[in-house]
């Protein structure tokens, strides 16, 4: 019985990591470039997420991927921020997998992007273990969380090629050692790159955006970029529009 | 497709799992709770504090991670019976694995003064074969089904520290008599209307971190109607383990609840 039950496991990840490979061969022969944005519930994704439009959303055309167990309320934000948003309910799945990205891809139109950011459901574990095709890989670990999460949670800051250390304007609240927390997660993933930052104040994001461009310049050898930007593609009448993700399976695959 | 199938198999068998372990640890006196939250909402400090003030009654606790036992040894260094479950990535506990979990603590040498003469001598009735104290226990070492029909429990309370996780927990029944949860203030109010499941499925809501609610944008109010419209009968608890505040109404409200599962004599 247990078994058989890893077996499938291991044939939902095998299927998951040929759809993933798909997906990242499409965004890179149309030049879109693919963010994956993991965290826990009130890591402050979508805090993050907005900052970001506000930097990026003039130099390149961001479309956004919102996943969510329920609700739209991520979205509605996103799309008052005038950025084309796609909203994914998983219909209580705890994660995204490649498929379920590819059909929010397809109904965003990212062939027509050139950044795609998915903020993946809240969750430090089970987003960690599914390949959904992305590029790029950034986790939040906010300050109230405690620095000794990289212990805790060891797949998300492996798998991870950016951490973001986010509300750090609540350092003097929280008995949170920054310093420490780097430490761990370096040494489990000795290249990811660190950022701490806070949505609130916007401390950090020049960085973090000046990194977002870099990556962007030489990941992708995109036709559109910073210099020769494509038209404005957000606009007030992009609303969120739904896409129901398939539920071929609850419960992490376990 | 497959996976479909085989998940609602495994739901199915985890609820009878879950059910025979819930009357045998009512038959023994044992309030089994099982304490859910995202990471970092506080569930160990919640749980050092609850150790110390209810210090009269006999506490074991069962930190589940997927890795690590930064959390049992702290819940060790309080002195109680602690161990820690190593979940080997599976992000939530089920009936099963508590039940292992609960043989393990069972089978531990700490001495634990016996509330009622004579109940001392049954922790040594135990299964063996599984790995005391900090040591971790491998989920599945000892087999599920044995496990779910073993014995007696020397503990009054017993908490499980689940994986920190607001979604996949909610949908495993451990065999828990409780089922409490814990938000915290810097996670945002809004956290009911995105992870519903977990609030309908709770017994008790735990709003933690109060004493940061002057530096968050939480409204109070707000959430504990949200938690409401989606479960009426959830009892709500603002408290700050840090500082104390809220905690003797959570601990009264802990006291009922284990009176009312004791068999009555």
């Amino acid at each position: 019985m247990d078994y058989r039950i890893i077996d499938v496991k291991e044939q939902v990840l095998e299927e998951n990591d040929r759809i993933a490979a798909e997906t990242r061969a499409a965004l890179a022969r149309s030049g879109a470039y693919l963010v994956n944005l993991m965290g826990s519930p009130g890591a402050g994704k979508t805090s993050v997420l907005l900052r970001l439009l506000a930097l990026l959303g003039r130099e390149y055309r961001v479309g956004v991927l919102e996943a969510d167990v329920d609700s739209d309320v991520d979205a509605a934000a996103v799309a008052a921020a005038g950025a084309k948003v796609v909203q994914l309910h998983t219909g209580g799945l705890c994660h995204m997998d490649a498929a379920m990205t590819r059909q929010g891809l397809d109904a965003l139109g990212a062939e027509l992007l050139d950044l795609v950011i998915l903020e993946n459901v809240g969750n430090l574990v089970c987003p960690a273990e599914f390949d959904v095709g992305a590029d790029l890989r950034m986790m939040i670990l906010s300050v109230p969380e405690g620095d000794d999460k990289p212990l805790k949670y060891p797949l998300m800051f492996q798998v991870s090629d950016v951490m973001l250390v986010n509300k750090i304007d609540a350092a003097p609240v929280f008995d949170f050692d920054f310093e420490a927390a780097k430490a761990r997660a370096l040494a489990l993933n000795p290249n990811i790159a660190i950022f701490p930052i806070s949505a609130k104040t916007g401390e950090g994001f020049e960085a973090l955006a000046a990194y977002l461009r870099e990556r962007l310049a030489s990941d992708k050898h995109v036709w559109g970029g910073a210099h020769d930007a494509p038209s404005q593609p957000n606009s007030q009448e992009n609303g969120p529009s739904k896409a129901s993700a398939p539920t071929t399976d609850r419960g992490c695959g376990n | 497709m497959i996976t479909i199938t085989l998940n609602e198999t495994v739901t199915a068998s985890n609820d009878r799992d879950a059910e025979v372990l819930r009357s045998r640890l009512r038959a023994a006196g044992c309030l089994l709770v099982n304490v859910m939250s995202s990471a970092g909402s506080g569930k160990t400090t919640l749980l050092s504090r609850l150790i110390r003030d209810l210090g009269e009654l006999r506490i074991g606790v069962m930190e589940a991670d997927i890795e690590s036992d930064v959390d049992a040894r702290r819940i060790e260094a309080l002195g109680a019976r602690a161990i820690q479950v190593h979940t080997s990535g599976m992000c939530h506990m089920d009936a099963g694995m508590t039940a292992a979990a609960i043989e393990a603590l069972d089978a531990l040498p700490a001495p634990i003064p016996p509330l009622l003469a004579g109940e001392g001598d049954r922790r040594t009735s135990g299964g063996g074969g599984v790995v005391p104290h900090s040591e971790a226990l491998a989920a599945g070492v000892v087999p599920h089904s044995e496990a779910v029909a073993a014995g007696v429990v020397p503990c009054d309370l017993i908490f499980l520290e689940n994986v920190g996780n607001l979604i996949c927990p909610a949908e495993y029944d451990t065999g828990a008599g409780l089922n409490l949860m814990l938000l915290s203030v810097p996670e945002g109010d809004d956290k009911p209307l995105k992870y519903p499941l977990m609030f309908q499925k709770s017994d008790a809501l735990v709003i933690t971190k109060i004493d940061a609610l002057p530096f968050f944008d939480f409204d109070l109010t707000k959430c504990i109607e949200r938690a409401h419209r989606l479960n009426p009968t959830i009892q709500i608890f603002p408290v700050s383990a840090k500082t104390g505040e809220g905690m003797p109404a959570l601990e009264r409200w802990l006291s009922e609840q284990l009176n009312d599962w004791r068999p009555r004599p």
